[in-house]
């Protein structure tokens, strides 16, 4: 790269600096709602009552096996219709949080059916309730289980949110974009781009190894 | 309700998208998987300089994301010199990072198969290449079938993306119809179920895999 390169790259850092602001903010605050989500998913998507069941793993298969880009349009252009007024931004938190808490929500329930059903029985012997048992005996055994999935998949999500360039959220991707068409130039933005989203990628790896090596400790 | 007349009426216009979707993922499932195996034979087993060199081009392909990717080679690749259409160049995105998820599915199945194996077939007079074919191989893809298949639903919902830099398939044919129709909900629910008719059987041939194999491990031990 030339000095003029750099020079160019250089003056394009504030608005960089910005985006990429927005970028860990959309990412942490989608990472919040789909978490959130997925156990509420989890829930009915194992309940022993088929009508909460069906309806659950039929939103969970619809939303895992459809692109996270059409269900953003969705949001998007169809909310308004029904008079939801919301901001690109709330619009794409939505989106990314409705389909990776279908994600979170699989992940979850894996973890909660690996437990030994007896812990459950056992609890109940006790005399805790069905929801004490869950969260204080088998949810936070589950969880340690499924650390490595869940952590793998909020990376996937921090990705995802490039996404909302499609819908005119001023994250990298679409900053970079613009820088490119109102200045003409060429794609070494996107080099920039692709190496903050490598650095957050692997910020968010060493905190899921670091996590993953402390429960592996308390074991 | 939503009125899906306008998604029927649509209908073999989103189709012939769908058609490119699915040519776009074919290709993407085809050359990935292939390009995705040879890296990952070589990631496993080649020497340390050529697995150093696989580690790296693998974390930086799937720590970035696939739209950047694509953005870069629809505006990247054409300076490098090579005349390539947006749709060449897309799909050429698409190989290369499913390229690096096959290979980390592939390197871990080949590593999953037991070392003292390869040493019985050693033992045994076999050499490199005859120990790969016969003994490893067979027990990796068989490993890595599942996960493979799986993968393709992936790459079926990434081609969606190759919309947002211009190429044309049934994503941009949806945003091209809801423009028109000013129909967002009933065209883009409608496509979503198209998307679904495609992504769904794959999800589940990979799930009877998976309980196939699992059955097949269980007899063995």
């Amino acid at each position: 790269m030339s000095a003029a390169n750099l020079r160019f790259l250089h003056d394009q850092l504030p608005a960089f600096s910005t985006a990429a602001g927005l970028t860990v903010v959309l990412a942490v605050l989608s990472m919040v709602c789909a978490m959130a989500w997925g156990l509420m998913l989890a829930a009915p998507a194992m309940s022993r009552r088929a009508w909460l069941r069906y309806p659950a793993t039929a939103y969970i298969e619809l939303m895992r096996n459809t692109p996270l880009l059409i269900q953003i349009y969705v949001i998007y252009f169809g909310f308004p219709l029904i008079g939801l007024n919301y901001s690109s931004f709330t619009c794409g938190v939505i989106g990314i949080a409705a389909q990776h808490g279908a994600f979170l929500a699989e992940i979850y329930r894996a973890g909660i059916q690996s437990i030994d059903r007896r812990q459950g029985e056992a609890a109940h012997a006790l005399g805790m309730t069905r929801v004490l048992a869950m969260r204080l005996v088998i949810l936070p055994q589950a969880l340690a289980r499924v650390t490595p999935m869940l952590t793998n998949q909020l990376i996937v999500l921090l990705k995802d949110t490039s996404l909302l360039a499609s819908i005119g959220v001023l994250e990298m991707t679409l900053t970079a974009k613009m820088i490119i068409e109102r200045t003409g130039a060429s794609f070494q933005v996107f080099v920039l781009v692709a190496l903050a989203y490598l650095a957050m990628t692997s910020a968010l790896g060493l905190l899921a190894r670091a996590l993953e090596l402390r429960q592996a400790r308390r074991r | 309700m939503v009125p899906f007349d306008v998604f029927f009426a649509n209908l073999p216009y989103l189709l012939r998208g769908a058609l490119v979707t699915l040519q776009i993922g074919a290709i993407g499932v085809v050359g990935g998987t292939l390009a995705g195996f040879a890296l990952g034979v070589a990631g496993a087993m080649a020497g340390r300089a050529v697995r150093a060199l696989v580690a790296v081009y693998v974390f930086i392909v799937r720590g970035v994301p696939i739209l950047v990717w694509m953005f870069m080679g629809y505006f990247g690749l054409p300076l490098l010199g090579a005349r390539l259409g947006g749709f060449l160049a897309v799909n050429i995105v698409l190989v290369a990072y499913t390229a690096a998820f096959v290979c980390e599915i592939v390197r871990g199945a080949i590593l999953a198969v037991p070392r003292g194996q390869i040493e019985a077939a050693r033992s045994l007079g076999m050499t490199g290449g005859g120990i790969l074919r016969l003994v490893i191989l067979p027990q990796a893809v068989r490993e890595s079938l599942p996960p493979l298949v799986n993968n393709s639903v992936m790459i079926v919902k990434q081609s969606a993306y190759v919309s947002i830099v211009g190429v044309w398939e049934l994503s941009y044919a949806a945003r091209e119809v809801v423009e028109r129709t000013m129909a967002p909900f009933s065209i883009f629910i409608g496509v979503m179920f198209l998307y679904f008719l495609i992504c769904y059987p794959i999800a589940m041939s990979a799930q009877c895999l998976e309980k196939r194999y699992a059955r097949g491990h269980a007899q063995k031990e």
